[in-house]
């Protein structure tokens, strides 16, 4: 009898639901009818593994999102009756909106082509559940514009996003001169996406990636070359051309594998300046800090300047002593030319006496 | 070391021969590499590059030959001084007070002051300045090229900036040594009214009794007085 009740008790709502929600809903479920339960604070549910998914929705920050004007099934789309059963597969924004030619008024971008080439749209499509998909960096109902301070990818916002999987780092980052001016609110030291790219991060070892071995220079000198940024902070900015014209630059230019590039001597994550003691290009550190290539550098290696450039009056004895072999070329070359050009002047005044 | 034979004279030894060809050949291809490495953001530098069997190869090239013109220049030390024939013909190259007169006196010619012209012994001061300077150049270069090639030791060695000062001369000298011998060089063994288009000795050691006498009339004369 029981058995029989509770069939009937079913039925009535499968019923019900069919004939008083089903309809609308393949038109566009009104926010007001999914947020009858989404929109309790605490509205969650138990998975499997004991964890609580959270499936509250803050109406006003959605509301507020870039998809504000947007209805949870435009999004949703498998889900056609509610209350919904059965699992709730993950929007996919690529497919159904973010295409370049899509009709539904979202950014004609290709950046969805990118991420199938970066790191993490590769690794996706490998089957690593723990690549970031869209969702992961840009937020689910709290999406807003780059610029708008409230989203996960803004500058702000950028650092404490990519830390949710890249913690370590971030932890580097953050003690970093980068990462301390950073925290200041400083807005010319780089977050994370101003090296590494955006949609289109790759691994450090992919040669088309913007940090690596032969794009380091370039990613750094995009500030690093840039009078007007570093003379707030009188940093050189000749370092990306004496860097160019070094040893190491030139066979980095040339497809050298082992050579050093800034990051090398710099750091990566934990760049710091050189009059920071636990700086790697710190006078003290130099020696330990070349060690890893130059088999028994010592503290020679930090007598004199690294970055040198013999054309300028900075370099000291550097400078005086390429000036002086300048001089000395042009003298003698004057001179020997000089010696040719009387000679043949002479010839021709003796050949014109003997006629 | 000097014989007449007819109607000129050996003045240019066999091994002295060989020793300028060695010396010759190694010297233009590591301009040609030396160039290639400075220039390379040019696009002929990089064109060299990619005629020398890319960047590693341009670098190889460039020490073997490094190795062959220190080499010939030790060769040509050991023979000046333990062969007595050849030390007598370098005792010749010895700079003296003469040859600041001859360059004098050459000068006042030129200059047509006096119409009198320099009396030249075996080697006349061009040759001597140039003997020298080849000697001096190689040096030079011999002794940075060595202190950059074994960089690890070196760097580990001298304080940084000594390196620095080493690469600019390595980079200087060796242009010096480049256009002294380009233009000079060529001038005086080839494009030289009275050589054109070139001196022979370099490759018979021969010259002939005419030519002594009028380029070298003190060694024709002291010759002649044998």
């Amino acid at each position: 009898m029981k058995k029989v009740l509770k069939l009937i008790l079913l039925l009535t709502i499968f019923l019900w639901s069919e004939q008083g929600y089903a309809a609308e809903l393949k038109n566009g479920a009104e926010l007001k009818k999914c947020t009858t339960c989404h929109g309790k604070p605490g509205f969650s549910k138990v998975l499997e593994n004991g964890k609580i998914l959270d499936l509250y929705i803050d109406e006003k920050i959605l509301r507020n999102s870039v998809h504000g004007k947007k209805e949870c099934t435009d999004c949703h789309v498998d889900i056609t009756e509610i209350p919904h059963r059965g699992e709730i597969k993950a929007v996919n924004c690529s497919k159904q909106c973010h295409f370049i030619g899509n009709t539904s008024g979202a950014p004609q971008t290709d950046k969805y082509i990118e991420y199938k080439n970066s790191v993490h749209g590769k690794e996706f499509f490998a089957g690593n559940k723990k690549a970031p998909v869209c969702q992961d960096c840009h937020g689910t109902h709290n999406i807003f514009k780059p610029s708008n301070g409230l989203s996960q990818v803004s500058r702000h916002n950028l650092p404490r996003t990519c830390a949710k999987c890249h913690l370590n780092i971030y932890i580097e980052y953050k003690e970093s001169i980068h990462g301390v001016m950073f925290e200041k609110g400083n807005k010319d030291v780089p977050v994370c996406t101003n090296c590494h790219g955006e949609h289109n991060i790759r691994r450090p070892e992919d040669p088309l990636s913007t940090v690596s071995k032969g794009n380091t220079a370039f990613a750094c000198s995009k500030c690093h070359s840039k009078v007007e940024i570093m003379k707030k902070y009188g940093i050189e900015t000749e370092q990306v051309e004496t860097f160019k014209e070094s040893f190491h630059g030139v066979a980095s230019e040339f497809g050298s594998k082992t050579v050093a590039n800034c990051a090398s001597c710099h750091g990566v994550h934990d760049i710091r300046p050189s009059t920071d003691q636990k700086s790697s290009i710190n006078k003290a550190n130099i020696p330990k800090t070349c060690g890893k290539c130059h088999p028994g550098a010592n503290i020679n290696f930090a007598k004199g300047k690294i970055h040198v450039n013999p054309k300028v009056k900075e370099a000291g004895i550097i400078y005086y002593v390429s000036q002086g072999f300048k001089w000395l070329t042009i003298l003698t070359m004057v001179g020997l030319v000089t010696h040719i050009f009387l000679d043949l002047y002479r010839r021709k005044a003796r050949s014109k006496e003997t006629e | 070391m000097e014989s007449i034979k007819g109607n000129y004279v050996i003045r240019f030894a066999l091994s002295f021969r060989f020793q300028h060809v060695l010396v010759f050949t190694s010297m233009i291809i590591l301009a040609l590499t030396g160039f290639a490495l400075m220039y390379h953001n040019t696009s002929w530098g990089k064109m060299l590059i990619g005629l020398e069997g890319g960047f590693v190869m341009r670098g190889r090239i460039h020490r073997v030959f490094a190795i062959v013109l220190i080499f010939t220049v030790l060769w040509h030390f050991l023979q000046v001084i333990f062969t007595e024939k050849s030390h007598k013909e370098f005792l010749k190259l010895r700079p003296e007070l003469n040859d600041f007169k001859d360059f004098i006196m050459t000068l006042k010619y030129y200059l047509r002051i006096s119409s009198e012209k320099a009396r030249f012994e075996k080697f006349n001061f061009i040759q001597k300045f140039q003997y020298w300077g080849v000697i001096a150049g190689t040096f030079i270069m011999g002794v940075t090229g060595i202190i950059l090639w074994f960089k690890d030791f070196s760097m580990a060695a001298l304080p940084k900036w000594v390196m620095d000062v080493t690469l600019v001369v390595h980079g200087y000298e060796g242009t010096l040594a480049f256009l002294v011998l380009f233009f000079w060089h060529q001038y005086n063994a080839h494009l030289n009214p009275d050589v054109f288009p070139m001196d022979m000795t370099w490759i018979n050691g021969k010259m002939s009794l005419k030519d002594l006498q009028e380029r070298h009339p003190l060694e024709y004369e002291k010759l002649m007085h044998e």
